[in-house]
């Protein structure tokens, strides 16, 4: 049963994950007043980069690159998805932490030997905006510890099944609106798109990237964005007793961050920068102090 | 079913993929580009067809020549085509690729494009309409499904002369061969030596 | 252009014909000698901007006529009011055979990528200009392209007709 587990979490994800990145392009495609493509097409895309005979420059290249897939793999098996949970006694909010980092060092170290100016630009834009967005997170995570007095996500789950949902019953709310400024920057859409800019810089770190590197960086840009939206729903939104209802308020979440991606346009990185330290910043701190009131 | 079907059932995802996930690199040639932002905006939605423009030649898949080709681009031309990843697609645009169109006695373009990299497929049109653009994508369909759109294969089996061709027309070129070129006149006299002999 | 600067031309300079271009512009001939004091004398009246420099090639007189195209767009006097919307066109001829003249990049400096086009298309030797190299050709032509003299359907033939087809290639 515990081995089931462990496979059936990432498997899980990915197929979410992916049909999220669907469902991305369909919602956006809809929003512009045009048919988009069918739900499937990211399927269709990995499926035909993966048949692609790529170019690899090197071996720190493609070590980079999977490492940083390697780490979102992981890191889900951390994550409490419904009930299945494989790894759920060990670390929790202490390894996702950590543990997300991850997969911004594995891009830069493949896009180190890409010798791209593009690469570089790009790269820098992303560690810079990890630094940006680590701030606020790392004190909302420590309003959420101190709340529920443990660091254990299964925990944090089972205590809101009885007291109800965290963003709407208990002063954790003021985090939760911080995390809900900083979800654009977690999971990457605009207005914190710069990383991955196409027209800019002829997409970032992703730019020497072609057949089946370009499947990898896809698979691991949708486990990303489904980290940063699980994570959500389980500290705040109360997790689920079944992975459906889980899904469903995933996509409830995740559609919202899909129309702030369909209206804002993108923000230079000092620009995000600053917005990342000042207002999220200040929420998330006054949250902590509100949660360590309440709770003496 | 025999072996042969087992294969070809196994590959047919393989082949539905290149047929519903084209990406065009988004190199913009000449008049005809001016045609493609339309097709690939709200109102032309080729998102649908799964073509994509993306901004790098290694996340591509399909190859644009949307205009005549001065010297100077086929330079820039051959470089982005021998940087994407096989298999790809190339279409010509428009009639300046095809037979020099309205450049077709300038001291500068060159004509037949089909002469230094291979073609897999013509738009006529000067400027084709954005529906036009999309017969050709079902065409190209077509023809991926019956395995006859083999530019890259051909351009592999070819190459010395594609490049014999490429040197002709820009001198010698600073980029070194894609695929290794062999020696064939020491075939040829070992061949003619036999014949004397008997 | 109105009748102060007229006067002050007519004044300067002896070997002047004036006459009315199309549009309200006006162009002045010059022999070849003058134009370089003819143009900072332009300058200084407020024909800030070189347009363009341009040149016709008439093969049965054996010259070519060096155009050059200045306006004052930039000034804002009540006294040049009128010349604000329009352009003086100064032509001046120089031998076919041996072309070369006297590159104009001291009195507008901007004229240094019409000078190299001109060198590159027509063939015409412009002293003095620091970096005459070809700017849009990449190849060697037995005549300079523009000329009235150059085969362009003979050459097209033999360059660029002559490259082997690869529509049956030979194994």
């Amino acid at each position: 049963m515990q081995i089931l587990e462990f496979i059936l979490s990432p498997l899980m994800a990915l197929v979410i994950g992916i049909l999220f990145l669907g469902l991305s392009r369909k919602i956006m495609a809809r929003i512009h007043w045009r048919y988009g493509p069918p739900l499937a097409q990211p399927l269709i895309d990995i499926i035909r980069l993966f048949s692609q005979r790529s170019i690899s420059h090197g071996r720190l290249f493609s070590a980079g690159l999977v490492f940083a897939l390697a780490g979102s793999v992981v890191l889900i098996l951390f994550l409490p998805i419904g009930r299945i949970a494989p790894l759920s006694g060990s670390g929790g909010l202490l390894v996702i932490l950590y543990m997300m980092l991850l997969s911004p060092l594995g891009m830069a170290l493949s896009g180190g030997q890409a010798a791209n100016p593009n690469t570089s630009i790009g790269i820098s834009r992303k560690l810079l905006l990890t630094l940006g967005y680590e701030v606020p997170f790392v004190l909302i995570l420590l309003a959420v510890m101190t709340h529920f007095e443990t660091i254990s996500i299964v925990g944090i789950v089972e205590r809101q099944q009885q007291t109800g949902w965290a963003l709407f019953t208990s002063s954790l709310c003021i985090p939760g609106i911080a995390y809900l400024l900083i979800l654009p920057a977690i999971l990457g859409i605009r207005p914190f798109e710069m990383v991955k800019a196409a027209q800019e810089i002829a997409s970032g770190p992703m730019v020497e990237y072609g057949g089946q590197f370009l499947a990898l960086a896809t698979i691991q840009h949708a486990l990303s964005e489904f980290i940063g939206i699980a994570l959500f729903v389980n500290l705040f939104l109360g997790g689920a007793g079944n992975p459906l209802i889980f899904f469903i308020k995933m996509l409830v979440v995740f559609s919202l961050g899909l129309f702030v991606n369909a209206a804002l346009p993108r923000l230079r990185i000092e620009q995000a920068i600053r917005y990342l330290w000042r207002w999220p910043t200040l929420i998330a701190f006054v949250g902590l102090i509100v949660v360590l009131i309440i709770r003496r | 079913m025999d072996r042969n079907q087992l294969i070809k059932w196994l590959k047919a995802p393989v082949k539905m993929s290149h047929k519903y996930s084209l990406h065009a690199v988004y190199f913009c040639t000449g008049c005809g580009i001016i045609e493609v932002p339309p097709v690939i905006t709200a109102r032309w939605d080729a998102e649908r067809f799964g073509v994509l423009p993306v901004a790098t030649p290694r996340q591509a898949n399909l190859f644009l020549i949307t205009g005549y080709v001065s010297v100077k681009t086929l330079r820039a031309i051959i470089r982005t085509y021998e940087q994407m990843p096989v298999p790809n697609y190339t279409v010509g645009f428009g009639s300046c690729p095809i037979n020099g169109g309205m450049y077709w006695d300038s001291y500068n373009t060159i004509k037949h494009l089909d002469k230094y990299i291979p073609i897999d497929g013509w738009i006529a049109g000067c400027m084709p309409r954005p529906e036009a653009i999309f017969v050709a994508v079902t065409h190209l369909w077509t023809l991926i499904d019956k395995d006859m759109a083999d530019g890259y294969k051909r351009y592999r089996k070819h190459y010395r002369l594609y490049r014999a061709n490429q040197e002709r027309v820009l001198g010698k070129l600073e980029w070194p061969p894609l695929y290794p070129i062999e020696e064939r006149d020491e075939r040829r006299t070992q061949e003619k030596a036999v014949v004397d002999v008997q | 252009m109105n009748d102060a600067l007229r006067k002050k031309l007519s004044s300067t300079f002896s070997d002047l014909q004036i006459t009315a271009a199309g549009d309200g512009d006006t162009s002045i001939t010059v022999p070849k000698g003058s134009l370089m004091s003819l143009l900072s004398f332009l300058k200084s009246q407020g024909y800030e901007h070189l347009g363009l420099i341009s040149c016709v090639d008439w093969v049965e007189q054996k010259e070519f006529e060096l155009i050059y195209i200045v306006s004052a767009y930039m000034s804002r006097d009540h006294e040049h009011g009128e010349q604000e919307r329009s352009s003086i066109i100064v032509k001046t001829r120089i031998s076919r055979e041996e072309p070369r003249f006297l590159t104009v990049i001291p009195v507008y400096g901007n004229a240094e990528p019409y000078e190299r086009e001109l060198h590159e298309l027509f063939g015409i030797h412009f002293e003095g200009h620091p970096r005459l190299i070809p700017l849009l050709l990449e190849r060697e032509y037995p005549v300079p392209p523009f000329r009235k003299d150059f085969d362009t359907r003979k050459y097209v033939k033999e360059v660029f007709d002559s490259v082997p087809s690869l529509e049956d290639p030979e194994e």
